[in-house]
């Protein structure tokens, strides 16, 4: 009963393992993770575990040195934390191969892991740097930062066993990106270029000349001052972008400043009135000089208005003449033409129209003439080709006709003008002229007869008339008598046929008028009077 | 008589000249040049090495019962901090001597077998290992230079013998091992000749201690 008791318990536990579903079996293949050295002077290895097979599963590792056989096993498994072996100075060797392997072993059996060599000279992975400071500096206003650290404690870097570099980042606290930088051996580091006013993160790393970069160190913070406001900024644009306008009006003031002051300030213009004339003042006749501004046919007192606005003087030149004049054709034209100015046309010059300012021109300039060789002269000269004219530039024989046909009109014009322009003395002065005595008026005037007009053609050689028709007159006594010349004369060239006297006797019927006054003058008894213009009843 | 104190005034002259013209640069400047060449040495035998076991395991090596030891592993060299730092600058500079000039046979072997090597990346490796000769032999000449002014001491050389191209085998597997095995044992050595030499940079450059 006892034994059929024990059987049926067995199988009950068996049943009841069976039913929980559990399975117990070896331990799982362990792997060697890493391992590493933190000075090359100890290291440390990790394992993962396999699965424990439901068992308390222990764990094991052994090494084995290179060229010897010796199997040692882990000397601490503790220090380094869970499934680790930490091997100590004592224990390291470098430049030796190590050959490591992890045995995991529970109540069903063992399981070894793959072996794994290692040289603890390749495997050094150094702790971060230390004593990271960051500190914010200035060089000439702008800040930067100063990063300065410690290399690890453990690492011997002082006596050259280890050679570390070291290499840093930097971020802005908002940002995601991080700025890099190398900084070889060295134990300190600038960074410039920063954001005014932002807030930076700093972290140092550092790795060994053959070996694993070491983990980042913590974070330093640093804060950047303000160095550059904003609103100064504006203001500095909004300054130079006045400037940069200010300078352009002023250049283009200055590309325009004629026509700007042209605008502003309109010149004055000239005088209107003639004034002194410069070339008088020149000579030093102060005489002249006044009496050129005195215009003396000021107020006209011809009652034929239309004359004054006469421009020009029309001559009649025989056709064999032209050829002559076309020489100094020119000159002839000059005189009539108003000096062109060309500079202002304000100008207080006389108007061309002036009959006086003709003449009186043509008196001063031909004084300049006469010195001056046979040229055509400028428009600026006034020239007078009609009353006075040179008499070497022309023929003789032309010149005084034409002198005289000038003389003739000039003497007509005058005449019908009742004045005595200073032109006209000139002609009686060069030559004597007779004229004819045609009537007395009314007004005790007497109207004088050209002796063209009587003669006819006087194309022939010009002479003077001494013809017995006409008598001399002497004077006119106070009684406004007129004292003709006694005269006897042989030749009688008589144009007319008129009453020819050449006795000496004369009807005195005709002159019982005129009264003698002195005794030695005959009063037109014994001279010769013509019988037409006698027997006119007398003037008073 | 007035001869022989000429050539002997202008041998002295000379020889002051040489010296002034030696000391020009100085060793602290020497050492900080010796230990870069020294390190971008195992820098690139330590990517070699990586290249090669990239593609092809060096599966042939845990086939043997132990691994081969390094043609140098006869020279003594210290094992840890303590003992490294005992030594005296004169030993420190004998021992990177030696480690170099007993790999300058070698690496013409590895040069020589590189090229019928079969692996993907074979003329890349070919190449860096002409490199590392390069590098190897411009590091042998400054330190030769080095170690004359330090004395008669540094410039002591253990000769390790190379037993030759032996040890590389005929197939393509054994060949293969037998590289990485040679790769190694030079990235090992490359390390301690490193090492050493700045150990002794930062011993000479007391004045600045940024150098170390």
């Amino acid at each position: 009963m006892k034994k059929v008791l024990e059987v049926i318990l067995l199988l009950l536990l068996l049943v009841v393992t069976h039913a929980k579903g559990t399975r117990y079996s070896p331990p799982g293949k362990p792997a060697l993770t890493r391992c590493r050295s933190p000075e090359k002077e100890t290291f440390t290895c990790w394992w993962e575990p396999g699965s424990d097979g439901g068992l308390p599963t222990t764990y094991a590792l052994y090494y084995r040195k290179e060229s010897s056989d010796t199997v040692f096993e882990c000397p601490d498994y503790r220090t380094a934390g869970e499934n680790s072996c930490f091997f100590n100075k004592n224990d390291t060797s470098i430049w030796v191969n190590y050959n490591i392997t992890v045995v995991a072993t529970n109540a069903l059996g063992r399981t070894f892991s793959d072996p794994v060599d290692i040289d603890v000279v390749y495997i050094v992975k150094p702790n971060p740097p230390e004593q990271v400071a960051v500190t914010v500096m200035e060089d000439k206003g702008w800040p930067f930062i100063r990063v300065s650290w410690e290399p690890p404690h453990k690492a011997d870097t002082r006596s050259g066993w280890i050679t570390l570099i070291y290499e840093i980042r930097v971020k802005l606290e908002e940002e995601n990106d991080w700025e890099m930088h190398l900084a070889g051996q060295q134990k300190m580091f600038n960074i410039f270029s920063l954001r005014s006013g932002g807030k930076y993160l700093v972290q140092v790393r550092c790795k060994p000349d053959h070996g694993y970069w070491s983990e980042w160190s913590p974070s330093s913070y640093v804060k950047v001052p303000d160095y550059f406001h904003r609103e100064k900024s504006v203001w500095i644009l909004i300054t130079v972008f006045c400037a940069f306008i200010f300078l352009i009006l002023t250049w283009l003031l200055h590309m325009n400043s004629r026509s700007l002051k042209h605008f502003l300030l309109p010149p004055v213009p000239g005088p209107k009135i003639k004034g002194f004339d410069k070339q008088l003042l020149k000579n030093g006749k102060s005489e002249e000089v006044f009496s050129a501004l005195v215009a003396t046919d000021f107020p006209p007192k011809s009652s034929n208005y239309e004359d004054l606005l006469v421009e020009y003087l029309e001559v009649y030149i025989p056709e064999e003449q032209e050829l002559m004049l076309e020489k100094s054709m020119d000159l002839d034209v000059g005189c009539l033409k108003c000096e062109g100015s060309a500079s202002d046309s304000d100008s207080g010059r006389g108007s061309c129209d002036s009959h006086t300012l003709l003449m009186h021109k043509c008196d001063g300039v031909k004084e300049e003439e006469e010195r001056q060789a046979k040229e055509a002269h400028g428009p600026g000269y006034w020239e007078c080709g009609l009353s006075n004219k040179q008499p070497h530039l022309l023929h003789p024989q032309a010149q005084a006709q034409r002198q005289l046909q000038a003389r003739s009109d000039d003497n007509i014009s005058s005449i019908g003008r009742k004045q005595t322009p200073a032109g006209l003395h000139s002609p009686a002065r060069r030559s004597t002229e007779y004229v004819e005595v045609e009537r007395v008026n009314e007004e005790d005037m007497v109207l004088l007869q050209p002796v063209s007009g009587r003669c006819g053609d006087v194309e022939g050689y010009p002479e003077m008339p001494y013809g017995e028709d006409y008598s001399k007159v002497k004077g006119v006594d106070m009684d406004n008598m007129l004292l003709l010349q006694r005269e006897v004369r042989e030749e009688t060239e008589n144009c007319d046929t008129s009453s020819t006297v050449t006795t000496t006797q004369k009807p005195a019927a005709c002159i019982h008028s005129a009264m003698p006054v002195e005794g030695e003058m005959v009063l037109g008894v014994n001279g010769y009077v013509d019988t037409a213009t006698v027997c006119t009843p007398p003037t008073y | 008589m007035a001869h022989r104190e000429t050539n002997g005034s202008k041998l002295f002259i000379t020889v002051l000249c040489m010296v002034a013209a030696c000391s020009a640069v100085p060793i602290n400047d020497l050492l900080d040049r010796a230990s870069q060449r020294s390190d971008m040495l195992h820098s690139l035998s330590t990517t070699l090495t990586k290249d090669l076991s990239n593609h092809v395991p060096p599966v042939g090596w845990t086939m043997m019962p132990r691994p081969p030891l390094c043609h140098t592993s006869s020279l003594q060299t210290p094992n840890d901090k303590e003992q490294a730092l005992q030594l005296s600058e004169s030993d420190l500079m004998s021992l990177a001597r030696s480690l170099l000039q007993a790999w300058q046979d070698p690496l013409v072997d590895l040069s020589n077998s590189a090229n019928s090597l079969l692996h993907p990346s074979q003329s890349s490796i070919s190449n860096k290992i002409r490199e590392l000769q390069e590098h190897s032999k411009s590091l042998g000449d400054g330190l030769d230079i080095l170690s004359g002014k330090m004395g008669p001491a540094a410039q002591a050389i253990s000769s390790l013998p190379y037993r030759g191209s032996n040890d590389i085998g005929e197939d393509n597997i054994s060949k293969l091992t037998n590289f990485h095995f040679l790769l190694s044992c030079f990235r090992r050595d490359s390390h301690k000749i490193d090492s050493f030499l700045k150990v002794l940079r930062c011993r000479a450059a007391k004045v600045q201690p940024e150098m170390c």
